[in-house]
């Protein structure tokens, strides 16, 4: 992965076979291009398509074109769709910004936590930590929407142990975000932790003796030493993170299916995010329209935070 | 050994206590609603509302009532089928690109992964309206091929990662292989692919534990329950009647998550021992 190999194997690639162009190569590239562009571009496209069009279960077969009717109805405050797009929408970004900032500063505080020499057993703190990483998501989501129940969950009767009368976690507006945001804290907090213990492990120990010799405190070698070189480090996966959490489907959905239900509007609940939106518009409502149009807003959005992304870290980038 | 051992300096001694203690609390956190999942699964019904650790009646009748039902072995065996073809289907489609842009000459061989990277920010499950609005024209929904055929799409991500293997095979062996009058086929088939084999275990596994994870294609292609992936499956047995399947649920999801997660935690101390990364760097 050092840049020495990578201009070594420039320097042979030149005397490698074939030094002009290769049409074969179109061939090897084949299978994945072919099935990239029928499962990933066209379902795209055809949903840029649909979100111009009224299909719905109404106009199954015959659908027709509506213009921008979609895309103006989500903004118009006086229109009901846009009573379920923008407290969605809004609740969509919370989410993202909040739980990818917790997921990554619990991950960093532990693993500078960990990254201590004095801790000889920290390698075993490590492998039980990264538990819940290696768990299927899926499963582990299940299991947490169990555990939340309010009536025969064991939080709540844990709780009670302590004193603590029932806490409608799945099931007020509030406690439901709050439980979105812990179980995905839970799920994602080892990842974060492995990437930012990778990062403080590559830094040398000199610079932290250098900082001694200055007479720097904990705090200064933290602030100094530590977080610009992690800082360089995590900075292309917090952005792509974050990306991530906009599309989350299974957190919401198999924690809460979205609810509770909102009094306004039957189409989204209190922690539906634009995903599982998509997912009710179409398969509880069959508003294909609809659905089809939140896809392209996410679109956009990803498509805005993926460029910054690839800009400000030269991520995935070829030295050729 | 006890001489190269250092005295600690009475501030780094609280430090470390204090640590420990903050990790002891974390890892509480951590292991504690999994073990939970271990007692209930042993819990006979109707002993709910309790927070401790052992069973009331510890027995295996939540196991029995899973296999005697036979639903489960539907699910499992619906979810290998996906996970093994999705496996397979990835490493057919994504081995001879990344040989491409690891060996070959071409127009787009410099930005072309990058390209699709960025295509696939966009994950193809938020296109749902339209593959259940199609699907549903053509009558294919509720057909576990199809919930297959629509995840088989070339990852970008495995392409780069497969790409960036090919490159650590040495060129020597490609230029040993031309004198022998190999042509591009056969590096690919005989020197390349055969070498890379470590990588391709890894695209392979994670491939199949991350469709282990699927449910918003499931839920939109799949409709009777003997198409049941074992994430619908789970999902059906939670959501009705939570109460009554609660044991039930514990014991599927541990007989599940256990396979995968032993397969998740040894692939990954596998990387991270660089077997992988730098094996054949030399």
């Amino acid at each position: 992965m050092s840049t020495g190999h990578m201009s070594l194997g420039h320097k042979t690639r030149k005397r490698g076979i074939g030094g002009k162009m290769q049409w074969s190569a179109y061939g090897y590239l084949s299978p994945a291009l072919i099935t990239i562009a029928i499962f990933s571009v066209v379902p795209t496209l055809l949903t840029i398509v649909v979100s111009f069009t009224n299909a719905s279960a109404i106009h199954f077969t015959n659908p027709s074109f509506v213009g921008f009717k979609n895309f103006a109805d989500l903004f118009n405050m006086n229109d009901p769709l846009a009573q379920v797009f923008i407290p969605t929408f809004i609740w969509t970004v919370t989410f993202a910004a909040v739980s990818t900032t917790l997921n990554y500063f619990l991950g960093l505080f532990l693993a500078v936590l960990l990254n201590n020499k004095n801790m000889k057993e920290s390698a075993i703190y490590r492998s039980i930590l990264i538990i819940p990483w290696a768990v299927p998501g899926l499963i582990s989501i299940l299991i947490w929407q169990g555990l939340l129940n309010q009536s025969y969950g064991q939080i709540n009767a844990l709780l009670h142990t302590f004193g603590i009368t029932d806490i409608p976690w799945l099931v007020s507006p509030f406690w439901a975000r709050v439980s979105v945001i812990m179980v995905n804290l839970w799920l994602s907090f080892p990842y974060m932790m492995t990437v930012c213990l990778g990062g403080l492990q590559a830094i040398p120990e000199e610079l932290y003796e250098a900082a001694g010799i200055d007479g720097a405190t904990f705090w200064q070698k933290f602030r100094f030493v530590t977080m610009p070189s992690i800082w360089k480090i995590s900075l292309p996966l917090l952005i792509p993170g974050f990306a991530y959490q906009f599309t989350n489907f299974n957190i919401i959905y198999l924690l809460t299916a979205g609810g509770p239900g909102r009094n306004s509007t039957q189409f989204a609940g209190y922690t539906d995010n634009l995903a599982s939106a998509i997912y009710k518009m179409s398969l509880q409502f069959s508003r294909y329209d609809l659905g089809a149009t939140l896809a392209v807003v996410l679109f956009v959005l990803v498509g805005v935070f993926s460029w910054i992304n690839m800009r400000a870290t030269g991520a995935f980038q070829e030295v050729d | 050994m006890a001489a190269g051992k250092k005295r600690m300096r009475p501030g780094e001694f609280v430090t470390l206590w204090i640590s420990r203690l903050v990790i002891w609390i974390v890892i509480v956190l951590t292991v504690l609603p999994m073990l939970y999942v271990v007692t209930a699964s042993f819990n006979p019904t109707q002993a709910y509302f309790s927070s401790s650790l052992i069973p009331s009646q510890p027995s295996l009748a939540n196991y029995q009532a899973l296999f005697q039902q036979g639903q489960f072995v539907v699910w499992l065996r619906n979810s290998t089928i996906v996970g093994l073809s999705l496996g397979v289907g990835q490493l057919l489609i994504t081995a001879t690109a990344a040989y491409a842009f690891s060996r070959m000459r071409f127009f787009g061989r410099k930005n072309g992964i990058m390209f699709l990277l960025i295509l696939q920010m966009f994950p193809n499950f938020l296109t749902i309206s339209v593959i259940y609005y199609a699907l549903a024209q053509w009558g294919l929904l509720d057909n576990l091929w199809v919930y297959i055929l629509v995840q088989m799409g070339g990852s970008a991500y495995n392409i780069w990662l497969l790409k960036k293997y090919f490159d650590t095979v040495p060129r020597e062996l490609d230029e040993a292989a031309v004198m022998d009058g190999a042509g591009h086929w056969q590096i690919f088939w005989k020197v390349v692919l055969p070498l890379a084999r470590p990588m391709l275990v890894v695209i392979f596994f994670f491939t199949l534990i991350g469709s282990f994870s699927e449910y918003i294609l499931a839920g939109t292609i799949i409709q009777s329950a003997s198409n049941y992936t074992l994430g619908l499956g789970l999902y059906s047995l939670i959501a009705n009647q939570f109460a009554k399947n609660w044991g039930e649920f514990a014991a599927a999801a541990l007989l599940s998550a256990l396979p995968l997660t032993i397969a998740f935690g040894l692939l990954n101390r596998w990387i991270a021992s660089g077997l992988v990364a730098g094996s054949v760097k030399g």
